[in-house]
């Protein structure tokens, strides 16, 4: 791709989510997104091959529908209260179907097959713009428009996306997909306390873009797609493996780790306001992803697999890919959790 | 008039089903073509000459001549028309379905209806779909940049998908 086309188009991407952050309107925030959806399309499919033909076009028909969708609830509640302000949805209805999309978009879980079939189309480098940016600007509708929407529909997405995230990976041999059932899990909890506390859906966005961050990048690093490839990782680089483990770890949550920091601050929101049972669900259902990502771990920490090992450890050269924002997203990842109280006291 | 309009509606509903229960794309167009067409009249009917009048020029002269064409160059030697089996079923479950509404709402069905914008009634002298035009250009002024420059994005999406010989995007496939 000519380096002309590619700034026309990262900066499209970055126009669609200021306009979408920018606009209180709900024409703009459409066209924000809309523009979000355009741009990428020629990223992804910029290996011409079937099955990044096919991830962009499953993923413009979804966004598509989505936007849509959008645009329908807008009118509809501009036609039924005469106003277009982004915060102020009169109408449950309207609210309803404008979450219904916005968690199409972003693929939660009701809606989340695309997800998975669309990020093992494309490489890792798009994947990592599809599973951070591209979550962005959906994300500030959500956070708007959460206060207006039936608390149920929240927490049954949340629940469904959780489940299905850890479920769906659990038989997952591509790292793609792992990856893609990792971010509907993770947006499980974004969405669980969207309307109790917006500060903690920031938080867990921020944080989980670190972290996923740094394991498209460490995969890419690898130029791992798939579990077997992870076996002898080893051989390339045993620091890098070494720290994957712990940014998987993270992914999953667990405490030493900067990833056990959203599920902590949520699950005692959750319960302070009450909710036992769903918490409960939640943390069990954090253990089925937790599953995945220590089957990744063991594969690249503690086995080789019963192949025929027929390559020599490589000569180490000096990287050739730049690799500052991987280890700055790896020390993000492994060393973020003491930092809580001033992450609190900046987003609450 | 009303009676019109309830023709009028009638096809918008009959050109939907003809899209909706898969018949090849040929016969598909046409169902599109009878849809947008009464979907414009109803609209000028109903008191917006204006937009209908935009959606007749843009939907059905812009873009479903370039998708009639295109299906049309989709040679298909046994294009299934609504008289296939599979796609006659569809056809018939659907209609039923508008007849179970239709039963389902009794008579108040009609109060569904939205009534005319007639707003040139009183002392306006403005339609009412002239008026969101002259809104839209009133005061959104600087944003419609941003929406040209969707509309060059997308030209530009679209160019960058097709470029070149070897690198159409169905060639891939």
């Amino acid at each position: 791709m000519s380096p002309l086309v590619l700034v026309v188009l990262l900066s499209s991407l970055g126009l669609g989510t200021a306009m979408t952050f920018a606009s209180s309107h709900w024409l703009l925030a459409w066209m924000g997104l809309e523009i979000n959806t355009l741009a990428i399309l020629p990223l992804m499919a910029q290996q011409n091959h079937p099955r990044a033909m096919e991830a962009t076009t499953k993923y413009f028909l979804i966004q598509a529908t989505a936007a849509a969708m959008i645009l329908f609830a807008s009118t509809t509640n501009a036609w039924a209260s005469g106003q277009w302000d982004i915060t102020y949805p009169s109408h449950p209805v309207t609210a309803t179907i404008t979450m219904a999309a916005l968690a199409m978009k972003i693929g939660l879980a009701p809606t989340h097959f695309w997800l998975p079939e669309v990020l093992q189309g494309v490489s890792l480098t798009t994947g990592l713009i599809l599973s951070t940016w591209q979550k962005l600007a959906p994300f500030a509708l959500i956070l708007q428009v959460a206060n207006y929407t039936p608390p149920y529909m929240l927490t049954a997405l949340a629940l469904c996306s959780t489940l299905v995230g850890g479920w769906g990976g659990l038989n997952q041999t591509q790292l793609r997909k792992i990856l893609a059932y990792s971010s509907i899990a993770h947006l499980g909890w974004m969405i669980l306390v969207a309307q109790m506390a917006p500060q903690l859906t920031l938080i867990a966005l921020i944080t989980y873009i670190v972290m996923t961050t740094a394991a498209f990048l460490t995969l890419n690093n690898m130029d791992a797609t798939k579990t077997a490839t992870l076996a002898s990782s080893w051989t390339k680089s045993p620091t890098l493996t070494a720290m994957a483990c712990l940014v998987l770890l993270s992914l999953g949550g667990l405490p030493p780790l900067t990833g056990f920091l959203p599920k902590w601050l949520i699950l005692q929101e959750v319960t302070n306001q009450g909710f036992i049972p769903t918490a409960t669900v939640m943390a069990l259902s954090a253990l089925l992803s937790l599953y995945f990502y220590l089957r990744l771990t063991y594969a690249m920490s503690l086995t080789l697999f019963p192949h025929t090992f027929n390559s020599v450890t490589p000569w180490r050269m000096t990287a050739k890919r730049p690799t500052l924002l991987l280890s700055t997203t790896i020390i993000m990842t492994t060393c973020l959790l003491p930092l809580t109280p001033s992450a609190l006291t900046l987003l609450i | 008039m009303v009676y019109f309009a309830f023709m009028l509606l009638v096809g918008l509903v009959l050109g939907l089903v003809g899209v909706a229960c898969n018949p090849a794309p040929y016969f598909a167009a046409f169902g599109l073509v009878v849809a947008a067409g009464m979907g414009c009249a109803v609209l000028a009917v109903s008191g917006a000459p204006f937009l209908a009048l935009v959606l007749f020029l843009i939907y059905l002269g812009g873009m479903l001549v370039v998708f009639a064409y295109s299906s049309a160059l989709a040679a298909d030697p046994f294009p299934e028309g609504w008289t296939e089996v599979t796609v006659f079923e569809q056809l018939a479950f659907y209609l039923l379905g508008v007849v179970a509404a239709g039963l389902y709402f009794g008579k108040h069905w009609y109060t569904l209806f939205v009534g005319m914008v007639d707003s040139c009634s009183k002392f306006f002298t403005i339609r009412a779909d002239m008026g969101g035009v002259v809104a839209m250009y009133g005061s959104g002024g600087f944003m419609l940049v941003f929406c040209a420059w969707v509309l060059l994005l997308t030209l530009f999406v679209v160019l960058e998908l097709v470029r070149g010989l070897s690198r159409g995007p169905l060639r891939a496939v």
